[in-house]
């Protein structure tokens, strides 16, 4: 079922991911940042990650949104392997002594 | 994962970094091939897909929206809109990747899917703290981590769209799970005090505002830049 729009659309896919892979990039590659800059763009990775969990607490269920607080206490203490198996295993439970 | 103590090929290293998000991109990547099947995507259709594009959530979005034949101006305008959150990533990533020679410089930017970013950036200030000297960016860690993802992803997808339907909802499981847990282990290793405290915040709350009220990825885009902003303003009150 490989037909011209399919190939297209998977080309053209690729082509605008890529582009918003490089364009970041390109924006910032020659330019030297002054202290503000610096802490504007120092604080950007955290800023991403919060933007993206946040949502989280809207959409998710009662037992997704303890299971993210019991991974936040766990990763207090634990490294990346313990705290997605504390993670991924109090997501499981939650949901399954609410349903 | 840092209790093994012997030194190991920077790639390998890599591997190993990767591996616990492994559970998640397994069960993750089986769906999006179980979903693309219903769309009548072909095993070797849906692993061509994520080759060439390798950022999970358009490829959701755009196997939710595909028709046949699919609109293909509006599925590429979502996946734009989805995955242009990469461009700050891209930029925060920008300092540490320019001196690369060009071959290099373009491999790292096309494997820059957001757990590779992360797993990257962290990386980076480990190093930075281990030797502040040297450049935090390694290569060969980048394309250990990138090369397990993308091969998993891939592998998985294509699996999904042969085997279908057999996993059921995800959610029972609780593997959905595992993204916010690698997002939330780096959060507490940035953490560095009243300063991060109200970027963040004001992170939080436009981000989820975005989110209820605007289409797309604008969540992450508007979340971050706010931050940002904010960052902006306390500098002006230090100094």
């Amino acid at each position: 079922m490989l037909d011209y729009a399919t190939l297209l659309t998977i080309l053209g896919m690729g082509m605008v991911t890529y582009f918003t892979r490089v364009f970041g990039f390109l924006l910032l590659r020659n330019k030297t940042l002054n202290d503000t800059q610096t802490r504007m763009m120092s604080i950007a990775p955290g800023c991403v990650f919060i933007a993206i969990i946040a949502p989280e607490f809207l959409t998710g269920t009662l037992g997704d949104i303890l299971a993210l607080c019991v991974t936040f206490i766990a990763a207090l203490r634990l490294g990346m392997l313990g705290t997605i198996v504390i993670g991924i295993t109090s997501a499981y439970g939650f949901n399954w002594l609410l349903s | 994962m840092s209790t093994i103590k012997t030194p190991q090929h920077p790639f390998v290293e890599g591997m190993i970094t990767a591996f616990p998000l492994l559970l998640g991109f397994v069960p993750v990547a089986f769906m999006l091939g179980a979903e693309a099947a219903q769309k009548d995507f072909s095993s070797v259709l849906i692993m061509f897909l994520t080759m060439v594009n390798f950022a999970g959530g358009s490829e959701f979005a755009a196997i939710e929206l595909w028709t046949s034949p699919p609109s293909v101006l509006f599925i590429i305008f979502v996946t734009f809109m989805v995955n242009s959150r990469h461009i700050i990533m891209g930029a925060t990533l920008a300092p540490h990747i320019k001196h690369l020679p060009k071959r290099k410089m373009l491999t790292t930017l096309f494997f820059m899917a957001d757990e590779v970013w992360a797993l990257a950036m962290q990386d980076i200030n480990k190093q930075h703290k281990l030797t502040p000297s040297k450049k935090g960016f390694r290569f060969d860690f980048y394309l250990g981590v990138a090369l397990s993802l993308y091969v998993t992803w891939s592998t998985f997808a294509g699996l999904g769209a042969y085997y279908g339907g057999m996993l059921g909802d995800l959610h029972q499981y609780g593997l959905h799970m595992a993204f916010p847990a690698l997002f939330i282990v780096i959060l507490v290793s940035m953490w560095n005090g009243k300063h991060n405290a109200l970027p963040w915040a004001v992170s939080a709350v436009v981000a989820m505002l975005a989110y209820q009220y605007l289409p797309g990825g604008w969540y992450v885009i508007l979340g971050t830049l706010s931050g940002m902003l904010v960052a902006y303003f306390q500098g002006e009150s230090d100094a």
